[in-house]
């Protein structure tokens, strides 16, 4: 029962989903607009709940069993009452506050300041660090051990140099040969590749829908 | 080979990270304070887009899907720009919107910024860009399926409300933007794979002409979607970026807006340049401290 | 040197350089920017998710005098199930959870069967097809062929259901060739991305932070 009415479900949903793409009748376009407006729209505002509660559980274990570096989640926490106070109840447009004042004289706390100076420059600069562990990794771990590294090694070269305006100076051809590799044996392989996936992920959904793949069930239950 | 050199090249294999990090830092800063001049050239797949939004109709809209989040900003922001100021340059209608919550303030900048290019330089109230009736901001809803399927029957169902809070069925644009049909082009920006969610869902169903702007990593993966026409033309990272910036000045130029307005994609090919050298000659030093060490052992 | 005087620049680049400090070593600037950066990004998800779709689909319709009782209940209804999320949190009952996922996960599943055979099989297959219009002149139509041949590489190399001898093993070792080449460009062009967001970094602490770009 507590496996069988969500395998019924996904079967239903999974068949009307496939077939609403082929049946022009009205009735099924709308019944078709209906779940994806109002349905999937509505649920998929509430999955926000998974992703938040685990957090905020994560971080309140953490604080109880004290585990490394257990003050840290009191800012986690902190942070996201703050953001989410400020954000809910004073407004998302600048133009049109909210009950919650966000402006001290001229400094302002709007959630899009807050957004635009302290949100973004933390995931930029996050994912800014990859280039120096991608720089460290090039220095340490590229090595040209056989023919088919250095092949690689040498295609990469020559889109590097081909990326960057300097290319056209150490040969005038070397761009329109970087991009020739990109639009003719890159194509190739990225496109032979994007076949097997497809069709791996089409097998996939059919055996979802099918019921034979289980694996998002979790566990426990009859 | 003697032991000094071969100390030497087993110190190059085991220098500690931080050197090599002190490197790059040294070699991307320089060239941004002291920058040479390095003009960068249209690709094809460039040049095929800008084509396309040049030439678009003028009763079609742009369109263009800030699906990117603040990580990627540095690569993807300066595609935004130039296509919004491409596109008012050429007095053509857009609309944005985000597939992503994390892209809204994105989007968002981007807009404060082009407007208020166009609008502090504007001379007559046509050159001027204002908002519900020259461009719109749909803003951001869930899930993807809604925004990509939906659009394609009455974007105003999909976005009852707009990024102010608006309802987008008083605002005058929508008047003319009522699905894909008037959209004659959407661009994705995007660090995913949103992209082919775009077209698997919006070109397949309903048509629509696409294209994207997507990081440097995912840009070897779209080439066969530019190859078999789903996409007209492509922008892939910062180079894409710098190039296009360079075809829009070009255009704005021709149309008498030289403003001298700062591209940040054509800034950074000084350091870029710079950094590429830097790490093909880590992987040279690597390779031959490696080869090196390894022949003597034999 | 034109230092800014907005105190949300310093506090941009103080965050930055307090993420940055991590490539000398883990200290507890990185980790505070870390863990607020967190918090932050789910107080904001929070915000949009509130004011964007469940107070424009939900509440305002079902508080609407104008919305058919019909149309409260069956929104009404939804909202019972989306709330099933919060089982998650109640181990007796949290299978629930389960109707839910199943509903997105089945619906989303079935509507992309069909669009992403015909988008990404059909259609690349088509484009990968050499015919009488790939030789609009002779350079497209020899790069036409040389796509084919590596697609049909490529696939072979991934073929492993038989023993690779005859044909197969030169064509699949060709197929190596080209994912190698696919790879190094993929890698030459993963350089510059990870380049262009740390450059991004710099123009902003270098330019807008101390001015010193123009």
């Amino acid at each position: 029962m507590q496996r069988r009415i969500p395998l019924l479900i996904v079967l239903i949903t999974g068949i009307f989903g496939a077939v609403a793409f082929f049946v022009p009748y009205p009735a099924i376009r709308s019944a078709d607009e209906i779940m994806r407006n109002d349905v999937q729209r509505i649920i998929a505002a509430f999955s926000l709940v998974l992703g938040v509660g685990s957090i905020v559980q994560h971080h309140l274990i953490k604080i109880q069993r004290k585990a490394q570096f257990w003050q840290y989640s009191y800012i986690t926490l902190i942070a996201l009452v703050i953001t989410a106070i400020i954000g809910l109840f004073g407004g998302i447009d600048i133009a049109r506050p909210g009950v919650l004042p966000t402006r001290l004289g001229n400094f302002s706390f709007h959630i899009q300041t807050i957004y635009s100076n302290m949100m973004v420059p933390l995931a930029a600069t996050m994912f800014s660090l990859l280039a120096f562990f991608m720089s460290s990794a090039a220095y340490r771990a590229f090595r040209a051990r056989n023919l088919e590294a250095t092949l690689l090694l040498l295609a990469a070269f020559i889109m590097m140099l081909g990326a960057v305006p300097l290319g056209r100076l150490i040969h005038r051809e070397l761009p329109a040969f970087a991009e020739w590799i990109l639009a003719v044996p890159n194509t190739a392989s990225k496109r032979g590749i994007l076949f097997g996936v497809e069709l791996g992920i089409f097998a996939t959904s059919l055996k979802i829908i099918l019921g034979i793949e289980r694996g998002w069930l979790g566990g426990g239950g009859k | 080979m003697s032991t000094t050199r071969e100390n030497v090249l087993i110190r190059l294999q085991k220098i500690d990270r931080r050197w090599i990090y002190l490197v790059l830092w040294l070699v991307v800063m320089i060239p941004l304070l002291f920058p040479f001049k390095i003009q960068p050239q249209p690709s094809p797949t460039v040049e095929k887009l800008f084509n396309y939004i040049d030439t678009m109709p003028e009763n079609k809209a742009l369109a263009i899907s800030v699906d990117f989040t603040p990580d990627t900003r540095a690569e993807l922001q300066p595609m935004v720009v130039a296509l919004m100021r491409h596109a008012f340059a050429q007095k053509r209608r857009v609309g944005l919107l985000a597939i992503s919550v994390y892209g809204l303030g994105l989007a968002e900048e981007a807009i404060q910024q082009v407007t208020a290019e166009f609008n502090t330089n504007a001379r007559t109230h046509e050159d001027s860009v204002i908002y519900g009736e020259d461009y719109v901001f749909w803003g951001w809803t869930t899930p993807v399926l809604t925004v990509m399927l939906g659009m394609g029957e009455r974007i105003t169902n999909v976005f009852p409300v707009d990024y102010y809070g608006n309802r987008t069925e008083s605002l005058p644009i929508m008047r003319y933007i009522k699905n894909y049909d008037d959209i004659g082009i959407l661009v994705t920006i995007a660090a995913s794979a949103i992209p082919r969610s775009w077209i698997n869902y919006a070109q397949v169903q309903f048509g629509v002409n696409l294209s994207c702007g997507i990081t440097a990593v995912s840009a070897a993966d779209f080439y066969p979607y530019v190859n078999s026409g789903q996409f007209i033309g492509m922008l892939a990272g910062m180079k894409g970026a710098a190039e296009y910036e360079q075809l829009v000045a070009q255009r704005m130029k021709k149309n008498g807006m030289d403003w001298a307005l700062r591209n940040r994609g054509t800034e950074a090919m000084s350091s870029q340049t710079a950094a590429h050298l830097a790490i093909m000659a880590f992987i040279v030093i690597g390779n031959i401290a490696y080869f090196a060490t390894r022949r003597k052992r034999k | 040197m034109n230092l800014s005087t907005d105190p949300w620049v310093w506090i941009a680049a103080i965050l930055t350089l307090a993420i940055f400090s991590f490539l000398y070593k883990e200290n507890p600037f990185y980790r505070f920017a870390e863990h607020l950066y967190v918090g932050i990004a789910n107080g904001y998800a929070i915000t949009f998710y509130w004011h964007r779709i469940l107070v424009p689909s939900l509440f305002d319709r079902v508080g609407s005098a104008q919305t058919p009782v019909s149309t409260k209940i069956w929104l009404i209804a939804i909202a019972v199930i989306g709330a099933l999320y919060f089982t998650r949190f109640i181990p007796k009952i949290s299978w629930l959870i389960r109707i839910p996922i199943a509903i997105v996960l089945g619906y989303a599943s079935g509507t992309s069967i069909p669009r992403a055979i015909d988008a990404e099989i059909i259609r690349q297959a088509k484009a990968t097809i050499v015919t009488r219009a790939s030789f609009a002149n002779w350079q497209t139509g020899l790069w036409a062929l040389v796509i084919l041949f590596g697609v049909i590489a490529t696939i072979s190399y991934f073929f492993f259901s038989t023993e690779r001898k005859g044909v197969l093993k030169p064509v699949s070792y060709v197929g190596i060739v080209f994912i190698m080449i696919g790879f190094g460009a993929s890698f030459g062009y993963t350089v510059m991305a990870r380049l262009s967001l740390f450059i991004g970094r710099l123009q902003f602490l270098l330019g807008d932070w101390l001015g010193l770009i123009k």
